[in-house]
C-alpha cells in the first residue's frame, strides 16, 4: 500500500531526468502528447453516452434488482452470497455504479464483514467488461468481436466465485 | 456489443413503460449528463497521461520498455508486430499492473488502433481480442481505490483484500489468456477446413 504511492512520482522524476540526458524537450513533447487527448475524448464521447443511457435505464427500470433476485439462488450454488448479486450484475457495465453499490454494502454490513470482503475482492479483481469492449473498439474498423465478450464475462464470473472462496478461507 | 445494447435498452424500456413511465426521461437525461461529466473528467485525465506518454515516446523509453517485455508480448500477440505497437502494448499492460488504470485506457486504445490497422477487417483479430480480454480481466495488483474506500468505511484492516485480489486476478487473467489461445486455435482450424473445402470444390469445377 505504502510503496504504490511512490510509483508515480518516482517514475516521473526518472522520466524527466532521462529526457534531460537525452536532450529531449520535455515540455514540447508533453504538449504534443496531451493534444491528442482532445480528439480521443471527442471520439469516445458518443459511445460513452450510448453505454450510460443503457446502463442507467437498466438500473432505473428496476430490472437489475429483479434479475438479481431471480439469479441469486443460482449464484448461491456457486457460493456467492445473495447480498452481492446486484454488484456482480452491474460490475461489467459501470465502474461508478458498482462503486456506489459497494459503498452501500459497506454501510449495511460493516467493512470487515464477510460479505464486504467478498464484494471488495470482486471489485478489486475485475473490470468493467462492456465499458472496456465499447471504448477499446470504438476507434476500430473491426466491429465483430467474436468470442471476446463471452470469454471476458466468463472470467469475471469465475473471478467472483474464486473471490468468495478465497475470502472464506483467509 | 450492438446486440447487448439493443437487448438492454429494449427490456429496460419495456419494464419502465409498465412500471414507472414517468421515470424514463429523467433517467435518459441523467445518463447524458453523467456521460458529459465523465468525458470532461477523462479529457483532463487523458490529457495528463498522453502528455507523459509523449515524453516517454520521444525519449525512446517506450521502445526500451517494449524490448524488456518482448517475450511476453511475442507469446501473447504474435511475433510480427511493429515496434510502436509493441511499446503501446507494453505500456498498457504495465500501467494496468501498477494500477494507473486511467493511463492504461488511452494507451490501450492507441494500441488497439494499431492492431486494427494491421488487421484491416470487420472481424477482430486474435491479438485484438487478446488485448481486450487481458484488459477486461483486470491486471491490477493493488486495488488502491477499493482499499481507500474500505479505510473510509472504518475497516480495521483495509488491506486484507490485497492477497485475495492478487490470487483472483492472476487466476482470471491466466484463464482469459488460455481461453483466447484455445479459441483462436479452433478458429484457425475451422478456417483451414473451410479453405480446403473451397480449394477442393474449386479444383473440381476447374476441371
Amino acid at each position: 500500500m505504502q510503496i504504490s504511492v511512490f510509483i508515480v512520482p518516482i517514475f516521473l522524476i526518472l522520466l524527466l531526468l532521462h529526457a534531460k540526458r537525452k536532450k529531449v524537450n520535455a515540455y514540447v513533447s508533453f504538449v504534443e502528447g496531451a493534444k491528442s487527448s482532445i480528439d480521443l475524448s471527442k471520439d469516445i464521447f458518443p459511445f460513452l453516452i450510448a453505454i450510460f443511457v443503457a446502463v442507467n435505464l437498466f438500473r432505473e427500470s428496476g430490472l437489475i434488482s429483479c434479475l438479481s433476485n431471480f439469479l441469486s439462488p443460482v449464484l448461491k450454488l456457486f457460493g456467492i452470497p445473495h447480498e452481492i448479486c446486484e454488484l456482480i450484475l452491474i460490475r461489467p457495465f459501470s465502474g461508478s455504479a458498482s462503486l456506489a453499490i459497494l459503498e452501500n454494502i459497506f454501510s449495511q454490513f460493516g467493512a470487515d464483514s464477510y460479505v464486504s470482503r467478498c464484494a471488495s475482492t470482486i471489485m478489486g479483481s475485475s473490470e468493467t467488461v462492456f465499458y472496456i469492449a465499447t471504448i477499446y473498439f470504438s476507434q476500430t474498423k473491426a466491429k465483430r468481436l467474436l468470442y471476446a465478450i463471452p470469454v471476458a464475462l466468463l472470467c469475471t464470473f469465475v473471478g467472483a466465485v474464486i473471490s468468495c472462496l478465497v475470502c472464506k478461507i483467509m | 456489443m450492438k446486440n447487448v445494447w439493443f437487448v438492454l435498452m429494449l427490456s429496460s424500456l419495456i419494464a419502465l413503460a409498465i412500471l414507472s413511465p414517468e421515470k424514463t426521461i429523467s433517467a435518459l437525461m441523467k445518463a447524458g449528463q453523467d456521460a458529459v461529466l465523465l468525458s470532461i473528467k477523462l479529457l483532463g485525465i487523458y490529457g495528463v497521461w498522453l502528455g507523459v506518454l509523449g515524453i516517454v515516446n520521444k525519449t525512446g523509453l517506450a521502445e526500451k520498455f517494449a524490448s524488456l517485455l518482448e517475450p511476453v508480448i511475442d507469446f501473447l500477440f504474435g511475433k510480427n508486430l511493429d515496434k510502436q505497437t509493441k511499446s503501446f502494448i507494453a505500456l498498457n499492460l504495465s500501467t494496468n499492473i501498477f494500477g494507473i488504470g486511467n493511463a492504461s485506457t488511452p494507451i490501450g486504445i492507441k494500441a488497439m488502433q494499431n492492431l486494427d490497422k494491421i488487421n484491416n477487417s470487420e472481424i477482430a483479430s486474435n491479438s485484438m481480442i487478446m488485448l481486450m480480454v487481458i484488459n477486461a480481466t483486470s491486471l491490477q495488483l493493488l486495488p488502491t481505490t477499493i482499499i481507500g474506500l474500505r479505510a473510509t468505511a472504518l475497516s480495521t484492516n483495509a488491506g486484507d483484500i490485497i492477497l485475495p485480489s492478487i490470487i483472483t486476478t492472476s487466476i482470471t487473467t491466466l484463464l482469459g489468456i488460455i481461453l483466447v489461445k484455445v479459441l483462436s486455435k479452433i478458429k484457425l482450424q475451422k478456417n483451414a477446413i473451410k479453405n480446403r473445402k473451397k480449394l477442393y470444390f474449386g479444383g473440381e469445377k476447374c476441371k
